[in-house]
């Protein structure tokens, strides 16, 4: 019974439906799309796969994880956040981070999620930044998810998020993202069987020259 | 004043729906200088869908200070933004709210949409509804659920009726028939006319709490 709760847990947690966001960001996929350099369902596989191996896998779970183990802990929380904000060059790669957090947040400050509220003033009052992997640190934990379904459970939004984008921008079909998530599947189990990097860090250059090209470019169905 | 700051309720949030070209943004620019003039203390928050167009088009418009309006881009979900997942608008509500507290009342304009948008009450506290004549005389007897459940429907472009073949009086019956009860007005939005109900109407029912 126990396992049945916590899989309902991760599975909600992880569900596109919840208050959280993300529909309005493509990662740069919108300006790759605009610039001829994904075209199709293998493009955004291809783009999905380096979001996860070469920025999630090496920054977002390391923040995920430290942040999951400084429960309560602002100011460890704080310096997470900085680092995050320090290693994201692109403004609104840095600023989709805080806004996901904050919408994160709000949702579970409303439900009630342990430690959200006190999260949330601390980001009002600026102690800390509020970055994504942060906030999902500080509520996925408060909520009760352990440690291994919350490092999947990011990793899927991240894989289910470039799908539904994707979708949205007609690169990829409903039904073909859903295979390219059941394909990134193994992936992502590959990457969360190896030792998890101490220090963040992220190599996607195509991907954060998109997100930069995107604050100036006319395509703007998305946030970033 | 600090006293007032500190028992201030929080900005009221009203939506405005419609499908595109119906008026919205013409709509803001009338509703804009008149809560001006009742001192209403306002920000504005858009969510154009493929462009920031909408949002620059107000921040050029001189009628409100450029950072009192915020875009919120929609991800090409127009529903979502205001109803399934309303999170990306709330907090640009409470970076406007913090920015420029007290505030009374956000205006969030939806980018345009079809029949069955809705607002979520998470969202806002009252929502407009803009059709338009030209749109076709027959939208009011769609029932569609934005004309339907909208605390206000506007039925714009009156000017128009003669042009396209629409008989305004019975779009305008038709409209109050499936809507019960719930207010119907007519506007001009590109001559002001009719648009002085509307604030009176968003004064009544919205910010009855707050400094007129």
């Amino acid at each position: 019974m126990a396992d049945a709760v916590a899989l309902l847990l991760a599975l909600q947690m992880g569900d596109s439906a919840f208050p959280s966001g993300g529909f309005g960001f493509s990662w740069g996929l919108e300006t790759l799309k605009a610039d001829g350099l994904v075209r199709d369902g293998a493009g955004v596989t291809a783009f999905a796969t380096a979001q996860l191996t070469r920025r999630w896998a090496s920054a977002d779970r390391p923040v995920l994880r430290a942040a999951l183990a400084a429960q309560g802990d602002i100011d460890s929380l704080g310096r997470l956040d900085r680092e995050v904000e320090a290693m994201s060059l692109a403004s609104e790669q840095r600023e989709g981070s805080r806004r996901l957090g904050r919408a994160l947040v709000r949702s579970h400050v409303t439900m009630g999620t342990p430690g959200a509220a006190a999260f949330q003033a601390a980001q009002r009052s600026g102690r800390v930044l509020g970055h994504l992997p942060v906030a999902q640190g500080v509520v996925w934990g408060g909520a009760g998810l352990a440690r291994e379904a919350a490092e999947a459970v990011s990793a899927f939004v991240v894989a289910a998020g470039i799908g539904q984008a994707g979708v949205r921008l007609a690169l990829i079909g409903p039904v073909e993202a859903q295979a390219m998530i059941a394909a990134l599947r193994q992936v992502i189990a590959a990457v969360l069987a190896r030792p998890c990097p101490e220090r963040p860090h992220a190599f996607v250059p195509a991907a954060e020259i998109a997100v930069m090209r995107h604050e100036t470019g006319d395509a703007r169905l998305f946030a970033n | 004043m600090s006293a007032e700051t500190a028992q201030h309720p929080g900005a009221a949030r009203v939506g405005i729906g419609g499908p595109v070209g119906s008026g919205k943004t013409a709509l803001l620019e009338q509703l804009i200088p008149r809560f001006a003039v009742r001192g209403t203390r306002l920000a504005v928050i858009t969510n154009d869908l493929v462009t920031k167009e909408d949002a620059e088009r107000l921040r050029r418009s001189g009628l409100i200070a450029p950072e009192r309006v915020l875009a919120v881009e929609a991800g090409a979900c127009p529903h979502t933004v205001i109803r399934e997942d309303p999170t990306l608008n709330l907090d640009a509500a409470d970076l406007l709210e913090q920015r420029f507290s007290p505030l009374d009342l956000i205006l969030l304009e939806s980018g345009g949409d079809n029949l069955a948008s809705t607002f979520s009450l998470e969202l806002v506290d009252y929502w407009l509804f803009v059709i338009d004549v030209a749109g076709g005389g027959d939208i009011p007897r769609k029932k569609g659920p934005g004309v339907v459940q909208a605390d206000l429907l506007i039925i714009n472009k009156p000017d128009l009726a003669p042009h396209v073949g629409v008989d305004l009086e019975a779009m305008v019956a038709e409209a109050r028939a499936v809507r019960g009860d719930r207010l119907v007005l007519v506007t001009n939005c590109r001559s002001g006319e009719g648009v002085d109900a509307v604030v009176a109407a968003i004064g009544r029912d919205v910010l009855f709490d707050a400094a007129s």
